[in-house]
């Protein structure tokens, strides 16, 4: 293993559908502004700057090189990296490779997605070869909604518990000053009676497409001990990659293929001597573009038993109260910036640890916490952080 | 190695290559943010070019910009440059590629105003080929229907 | 961090909205020509099988990235008939960004199992609701006139009886 490395400084923008007042640059510097005032720390302490987001998604062209000036990287070091969804924890991981080699003592790593400037479905489904013709034209959110068919009709799952785990994210988001949607649900009738958006995924099943950014400050263990008193620790990091459309690009209705996700969390555990999922991590931010997806991923993180994740929401042991806390921020489901989407899942992570989430954070003592990314074609980032190593 | 890609050109020398040609339709916007914004608007409502000022690092940028790049400040003191100013290089494009504004052969150049430390990218006209030349002094031509676009000055002339 | 500031006059914003298709090349290589040649010319879907593990790839390709070993010319013509294992309609209005065309709505898509083992996933005959329930069987149904589009030459899939 390399060099300790730590989360110093986290910054978000607030998140909407809109922002005509800014730049795509502008935007992101109000998230490193928000970092480096968070970390008290000055453009010129950071050594390298790394970014990502989606790139074609906006049609702008090398993003990075458009906001070296915003983002204080001017005359600095640093890459962009695009890896689909995953690509907000990608960047994180690359920070911390830096990082932990013991080439920077301090990185600042950005995840961002201005989506008011594009149009993200036909961006994802422009992004498949042309082999598959017009047959997968339904962007990301077909292929979820077959892979909600698959889990009602695998594990009986109803429709009630989905709307469940909506009103749980729609808690968290009314209690996060920078979730997109704030809805104020007060039963799950509310949910169940959105309109479909592609059957059987309602409107409120989910994600919006959100305008932010988020960015978080890594330090080398004796630069962090200098410029905080709650580092908090970067302990690992996994990546899985699985090849695309082999069965459907999420999930998979032939129930007899091997999930990134199952296998990222066996890699983690191991590596981590842990072996009680639920116990020795206290709560975990999850990457859910839909509710049905979060209930899915609790069993491929092996936060319950095989089929039974629609249980842990009816007891609700995932709530902010919970026993095992999932997504208090609100999820993905409430906020997704798409580039930034699961760099926000490792800093409110990060937030839950230090103990600095205000309102959302969870009533259980966070001394370990897990943050996940799930990409295109079925690719997984999973990230553990701890309080003390 | 060369023995290697032999062998597979062999291998499929009997399959057919195919292109397929398509198209990608992604509508995109552009925001030019609060900053961008009053700059264009300026030009387009008071044929004023203006620029913002860092008073730390002395630097006026035009077109104006938000943050300072050498000092990470942000910026929001605003300054009127001059519509005259001097051509710090330029080339001359002979070929159309479909996305230019006019039709070529069309001359684009760096000017930079005078009260500004930046230069800008544009276009200029009314010029003789012949007597193009770096440190030539020109002038902004504002166009008659302004719109908020960069091309609301038409193009720069020499003085 | 930042929080969002109320306005007290409404400013004035510009944008610059971009909406032109862009065309684009792309080449299919030998093995995925294969599939597009046969499609157009012979209305069969082939494919190629892995010389180590003898599972068939799909789409055509070079390299089986399972056993990372290069793929042969060992061809399979497959049957066009396969299972539907799971479906959804789409209701909202979609661009369809390889043609720049707007696309019927709403409109079924699933994924479909061919009888040879391998996965693709493509448009329904059926359109109803309640009917796509219970459709399991289907069958490829080829356009009448190919345009070399792969599997864009197919028009749709019917529902057969088992």
């Amino acid at each position: 293993m390399g060099n300790r490395v730590a989360i110093v400084g986290i910054g978000q923008t607030y998140h909407k559908s809109n922002r005509k007042d800014v730049t795509q640059p502008e935007m992101v510097a109000e998230a490193v502004r928000a970092a480096l005032t968070d970390a008290q720390m000055k453009p010129k302490d950071v050594e390298a700057v790394f970014t990502s987001n989606m790139e074609t998604f906006e049609g702008m062209y090398l993003p990075d090189h458009m906001m070296v000036d915003e983002v204080g990287a001017f005359m600095k070091p640093g890459l962009k990296v695009n890896t689909g969804g995953t690509t907000g924890a990608s960047v994180v991981e690359e920070g911390f490779h830096f990082v932990a080699s013991g080439l920077f003592d301090t990185a600042l790593v950005i995840g961002f997605e201005k989506q008011d400037c594009g149009d993200t479905t036909a961006a994802i489904t422009a992004a498949v070869t042309p082999v598959w013709g017009k047959g997968v034209a339904t962007g990301a959110i077909g292929e979820f909604a077959k892979q909600a068919l698959t889990y009602m009709q695998k594990t009986g799952a109803k429709e009630e518990h989905a709307a469940m785990i909506r009103l749980k994210a729609d808690k968290g988001a009314c209690k996060n000053p920078y979730a997109h949607l704030k809805l104020g649900l007060k039963s799950i009738e509310e949910v169940l009676n959105s309109g479909y958006l592609v059957w059987p995924l309602r409107l409120l099943d989910f994600c919006p497409q959100s305008v932010g950014a988020c960015a978080l400050i890594l330090a080398s263990e004796h630069k962090a001990k200098k410029i905080t008193k709650k580092p908090v620790w970067i302990a690992d990091v996994v990546t899985v990659h699985q090849e695309p459309f082999r069965a459907g690009s999420f999930g998979d209705p032939t129930g007899t293929e091997e999930y990134s996700q199952d296998i990222a969390a066996e890699r983690l555990y191991k590596r981590n001597g842990i072996t009680n999922p639920t116990k020795d991590i206290c709560m975990a931010e999850i990457y859910e573009p839909s509710n049905w997806e979060e209930m899915s991923h609790y069993e491929h993180y092996h936060f319950c038993e095989k089929n039974e994740g629609w249980k842990m929401v009816e007891k609700g042991i995932t709530e902010m109260e919970g026993a095992f806390p999932v997504n208090p921020s609100g999820g993905v489901i409430a906020t997704n910036p798409i580039g930034a989407t699961p760099t926000i899942r490792v800093a409110e992570a990060a937030l839950q640890v230090r103990g600095d989430a205000g309102e959302h954070q969870v009533t259980r003592d966070v001394h370990t916490a897990m943050a996940t990314a799930l990409g295109g074609p079925n690719w997984t980032v999973v990230t553990l952080l701890k309080r003390s190593l | 190695m060369a023995e290697l890609m032999q062998d597979r050109v062999e291998k499929l020398k009997d399959l057919d290559v195919f292109v397929y040609h398509g198209k990608i339709y992604i509508p995109n916007t552009y925001t030019a943010g609060a900053v961008g914004s009053r700059f264009l608007i300026e030009i387009r409502d008071n044929k004023k070019i203006m620029g913002t000022r860092c008073s730390t690092c002395d630097v006026v940028y035009v077109p104006a910009r938000s943050v300072c790049k050498h000092c990470f400040s942000q910026l929001d003191k605003w300054v009127e440059v001059s519509d005259k100013g001097t051509l710090l290089t330029y080339t001359v494009a002979g070929q159309s590629n479909g996305v230019q504004p006019v039709d070529p052969p069309i001359i684009y150049g760096i000017v930079q105003l005078d009260g500004a430390s930046t230069g800008m990218v544009h276009m200029l006209s009314e010029v003789d080929f012949e007597k193009l030349a770096i440190g030539m002094r020109v002038r902004a031509v504002f166009a008659e229907k302004r719109v908020g676009s960069i091309l609301d000055i038409k193009y720069f002339a020499p003085l | 961090m930042t929080t969002e500031k109320k306005a007290e006059k409404k400013p004035e914003y510009i944008k610059v909205e971009i909406a032109r298709p862009r065309a684009y090349k792309w080449s299919s290589g030998k093995y995925l020509g294969k599939l597009y040649k046969e499609a157009l010319e012979n209305r069969k879907l082939v494919t190629n099988r892995c010389p180590k593990c003898k599972q068939l790839l799909w789409p055509p390709a070079g390299v089986c990235g399972r056993c990372n070993v290069e793929a042969g010319e060992d061809w399979v013509v497959m049957s066009g008939e396969g299972t539907v294992l799971q479906y959804t309609y789409l209701v909202f209005p979609l661009w369809d960004p390889h043609y720049g065309d707007r696309l019927a709505n709403p409109y079924p898509t699933a994924t479909i199992k061919l009888d040879d083992g391998v996965f693709l996933v493509h448009f329904l005959e059926e359109k109803d609701p309640e009917k796509l329930k219970n459709v399991k069987r289907v069958q490829a149904v080829w356009k009448e006139e190919g345009r070399g589009r792969g599997l864009g030459d197919i028009l749709y899939f019917r529902t057969i009886d088992e």
